[in-house]
C-alpha cells in the first residue's frame, strides 16, 4: 500500500524548508566568515583574518567567560531542580494535575514579559529588596552589580525553565515500571535510595537530552539580558550571542559576527560531545 | 497513475514555495516596469501606521494629484525591524525610493554611499528649516536628508516636591538643577538631574565629540575631564542612581512614582506619564528644557532621505520636499504632539499659543516651539556614531561605578573613538 516514494514526498516538504531556512543560511554564514561582509560594499575574502581577530579580541573573551558563567549557573540547576519537581508531581495524589500546570505556568510567558517583570522585583526598592529587608538583610545590587548580575538572570532563566524540563522528566519517570519501586520496597529501601537507584540511572537518556537541550539554550541566551540589563553593568552581562548582535546588527560587520557564530557552534559541539561521552552511554557504540 | 499525482503534488508544493519566496524578495522594488513619465516610487515609513493612515493618504494624494503620472507605494515599517528590513532591501539593492530614517541609522546608511547629497538635490528649500534640524542628516560636509518631525527637550517637573524642598519653579540651567538636585534629594529623597549617558551633555556642556573634519576624537578636553569629574563627584553624594547610570530604568515609570521631580524630555512623551498616573500628571507642570553651558539644547530629528539607487530619483526628491514642506508638517504636528523642522509651520498660532495652558503637554509643546531656534541635533556627524556614543558612556559609567580614573577614562575613550573613525 505504501511505497518508498510515499515517504519521500512527505519529507521532501521539511526537507526543502529546512533546506532553504537552516542549510544554505549556515553555509552561506560559514562563507561570510571568511570575508568582510558589510551588506553595502561588496563581498572581499579575508581568509582567516577574522578568525586571527577572534583570538585576540578581548570583548569576545569576556563574552565567553560571561557565558561560561552563565551556563554552569543555570544548567545543572535546570538539569538537576527539575526532576526532584517531576518526582513531586508524578505522585498519585489528589489534584496534582493543578501543581503540574503552576509549575509549567512560567514557560507560557514570554521571555521578554519575564524579563520585564523581574527587573521591577529586582529594582533598588523591588520587592526582592523588601524580602531581605524582612530579614534585616541589607539591599542587593541584584542588576547593578558585576558580581550579583549573573546570579540574578540565573534566577529569572531557572524560574521559568523549571517547567520545561520538568514535562520531560516527567515523560521519563511515567515509562519507569512501578515494578523497580514496589521490589526496592521489599528490600527496604528509602526514597533517597530509590531515587539513585532506579529515577536517576533510567532517566540517563532524558537527562542527557535535557542537559544537551538547557546547554544549548544557555549558550544563545541573549534576549534577557538585551531587555534587563543591556549587557551591563560595563559588559559584565553581555554574551557571545549579544556580542554577535551587536557587530552584526549595530556595526553590519556580518564577517567578523559569522565568525563569532561559527567559533561558538564548535564550543556548543565539544560540550555536546562530552555531554554524549558521560551521559548517553546507551547510545554509544 | 498515483505516482504522477504524488509526483505533481510535489512539483506544485515546491513551485508554491518558490513563488511565495520570491514574491517576498520583490518588496520594496521600485515600480517595476515603470517607463517615461509614469513613475512609481515606494515610500517607507517608520511605525507610522495605523495611526496616521489619514493623514498620510492625504499627503499622498495630494502629492499624485500634483504630479500626474507620479504613484506612490507607501509602506509602514515597525519601527523595531527598520534597520534589518532597510538592510536587506540595501544589500539587494531593493531600497525603498523614499525612506524615513532615524538620524544614527541615517548616517550610517548614508556613510555607505545609499542615499542622495541632499545639499545639492534640494538646495532650493535648505533655508526653509532650522539649521539644528538640518544637520541631523550631515555625514562630513554633505547633508543625506530633509529633516521631517522632529522632537525637542522639554521639562515636566512636579511643584509638589519641589515645594517639599523649598523651591516654587524648576531649574533653568545644569548648574542651578544640580544645586537643586542636592537638596531635593536630601529632603524629600526624590531626584532631580539623572544623566544616564554623556554623549549630550559633553557638547551642550561645549565639548564637541569629534573634530570638525570628522577625523578624530575631540573630546580629551580639560573641560571634559572637569565635567567627568563634577558627574563622580555628584553620584558620589548619591545624586545619581546606579540603576540610571546603567541605563535600566524606564523614566516615565520613575517620574509617575515620584522618584523624580523632574523629567527632561521631549513633550509628546509627558502623555506617558498621564497613562501610568493621572493624578502625577494633573499636579505636574511645565517648563523650558534646562540649557547646558553653552546655552544649546538638543533636538531628535526624524529624516527623510531618497536612494542614491532610485529609478525615479527627481520624483522622489519631489515627494521628499512635499512632504517636509510646511503646510504637511504643520497638519502632522496636529495630528499628534511633534513640532515641525520647517521654520514657517513654527511660527503658527498653534505654537505659539500654549503658555497659560492647564494641559501639561500643551504647555510643553509651546515652550519646545518656542526653543527650535536654539535647538540642534548634537550627533556627531560620522557614520559610526552609535559606537562613538557607546565608547564614551561605557568610559562614563566606569569612572562613577568603579571609580576609573577620569583622565585616564577619557583618554581611552579617545584612543577607541580614534580607532572607530579611521
Amino acid at each position: 500500500m505504501y511505497k518508498a516514494h510515499h515517504a519521500w514526498l512527505f519529507l521532501a516538504i521539511p526537507g526543502i524548508l529546512l533546506l532553504i531556512f537552516t542549510v544554505i543560511p549556515t553555509v552561506a554564514a560559514l562563507f561570510l566568515s571568511f570575508t568582510n561582509y558589510n551588506v553595502f560594499s561588496p563581498v572581499g575574502w579575508v581568509g582567516l583574518a577574522n578568525y586571527k581577530q577572534l583570538i585576540h579580541d578581548s570583548n569576545f573573551w569576556s563574552a565567553m567567560k560571561n557565558t561560561l558563567t552563565y551556563w554552569v549557573l543555570v544548567t545543572p540547576a535546570l538539569s538537576i531542580l527539575s526532576i526532584f519537581l517531576a518526582v513531586l508531581v508524578n505522585r498519585k495524589m489528589k489534584g496534582v494535575s493543578v501543581y503540574r500546570l503552576i509549575y509549567y505556568f512560567p514557560v507560557l510567558v514570554s521571555v521578554v514579559v519575564t524579563a520585564m517583570l523581574w527587573k521591577w522585583m529586582f529594582q533598588e526598592d523591588g520587592i526582592m529588596n523588601y524580602l531581605l529587608s524582612i530579614f534585616n538583610i541589607a539591599p542587593a545590587k541584584w542588576l547593578t552589580s558585576k558580581s550579583m548580575v549573573m546570579p540574578s538572570l540565573a534566577i529569572v532563566t531557572i524560574w521559568q525553565g523549571l517547567g520545561y524540563y520538568m514535562l520531560f522528566y516527567l515523560a521519563g519517570l511515567q515509562s519507569i515500571s512501578e515494578e523497580l519501586y514496589e521490589a526496592a520496597d521489599l528490600e527496604g529501601a528509602g526514597f533517597w535510595k530509590k531515587q539513585f537507584y532506579i529515577t536517576f540511572p533510567l532517566l540517563r537518556p532524558v537527562i542527557f537530552f535535557v542537559v544537551v537541550v538547557s546547554t544549548m539554550s544557555a549558550f544563545k541566551e541573549f534576549t534577557m539580558m538585551l531587555t534587563m540589563t543591556k549587557g551591563g553593568p560595563i559588559g559584565s552581562s553581555k554574551t557571545v550571542v549579544y556580542m554577535i548582535y551587536e557587530k552584526a546588527f549595530e556595526q553590519l560587520d556580518m564577517g567578523y559576527a559569522s565568525a563569532i557564530s561559527f567559533a561558538l557552534f564548535l564550543i556548543i559541539l565539544v560540550l555536546t560531545l562530552i555531554n554524549q561521552k558521560f551521559l548517553d552511554k546507551d547510545n554509544q557504540a | 497513475m498515483k505516482k504522477k499525482i504524488a509526483l505533481l503534488l510535489s512539483l506544485v508544493m515546491i513551485v508554491g514555495l518558490f513563488a511565495a519566496c520570491g514574491s517576498g524578495a520583490k518588496f520594496g522594488k521600485n515600480g517595476g516596469g515603470a517607463k517615461g513619465k509614469n513613475a512609481k516610487i515606494t515610500f517607507w515609513t517608520l511605525s507610522l501606521s495605523p495611526t496616521f493612515d489619514d493623514y498620510l493618504h492625504g499627503v499622498i494624494k495630494d502629492f499624485e494629484s500634483q504630479h500626474a503620472g507620479v504613484k506612490v507605494n507607501w509602506q509602514d515599517v515597525p519601527f523595531e525591524q527598520a534597520e534589518q528590513r532597510t538592510l536587506t532591501a540595501a544589500s539587494g539593492g531593493n531600497l525603498a525610493d523614499v525612506i524615513n530614517l532615524n538620524t544614527d541609522f541615517l548616517k550610517k546608511l548614508a556613510a555607505k554611499g545609499a542615499l542622495v547629497d541632499m545639499n545639492k538635490a534640494a538646495a532650493d528649500v535648505k533655508d526653509d528649516y532650522f539649521e539644528g534640524a538640518w544637520q541631523a542628516g550631515k555625514v562630513g560636509d554633505t547633508v543625506y536628508a530633509l529633516p521631517w518631525y522632529l522632537t525637542s527637550g522639554g521639562l515636566i517637573y512636579n511643584p509638589e516636591i519641589l515645594k517639599k524642598a523649598g523651591f516654587d519653579a524648576p531649574p533653568k540651567t545644569e548648574e542651578e538643577a544640580w544645586k537643586m538636585s542636592e537638596v531635593i534629594h536630601e529632603k524629600t529623597g526624590a531626584y532631580g538631574s539623572t544623566p544616564n549617558s554623556v554623549h549630550l551633555y559633553l557638547p551642550s556642556n561645549g565639548v564637541p565629540l569629534v573634530s570638525k573634519d570628522g577625523k578624530k576624537a575631540a573630546f580629551n578636553t580639560p573641560k571634559a575631564l572637569e565635567l567627568f569629574q563634577f558627574l563622580k563627584k555628584e553620584y558620589d553624594k548619591g545624586l545619581i542612581p546606579d540603576e540610571v547610570v546603567l541605563d535600566q530604568v524606564n523614566m516615565p515609570e520613575w517620574y509617575a512614582q515620584e522618584k523624580l521631580a523632574w523629567w527632561g524630555t521631549g513633550p509628546q512623551l509627558f502623555r506617558q506619564v498621564k497613562d501610568l498616573s493621572p493624578e502625577v500628571y494633573n499636579k505636574s507642570d511645565a517648563a523650558a528644557a534646562i540649557v547646558g553651558s553653552v546655552g544649546r539644547r538638543s533636538m531628535a530629528v526624524m529624516n527623510i532621505a531618497v536612494s542614491s539607487k532610485s529609478r525615479h530619483q527627481k520624483e522622489a526628491v519631489e515627494f521628499a520636499k512635499f512632504i517636509t514642506n510646511a503646510d504637511n508638517q504643520l497638519k502632522f504636528s496636529k495630528t499628534t504632539p511633534v513640532l515641525p523642522s520647517v521654520k514657517k509651520a513654527a511660527e503658527d498660532e498653534f505654537f505659539t499659543k500654549g503658555a497659560d495652558s492647564h494641559d501639561v503637554a500643551e504647555k510643553g509643546r509651546y515652550y519646545s516651539a518656542k526653543q527650535l531656534g536654539s535647538s540642534y541635533d548634537m550627533l556627531a556627524p560620522v557614520e559610526n556614531v552609535t559606537q562613538i556614543n557607546k565608547v564614551i558612556n561605557e568610559e562614563y559609567r566606569k569612572v562613577l561605578l568603579e571609580d576609573k580614573n577620569p583622565q585616564k577614562a577619557l583618554d581611552d575613550a579617545e584612543a577607541a573613538v580614534n580607532k572607530l573613525l579611521k
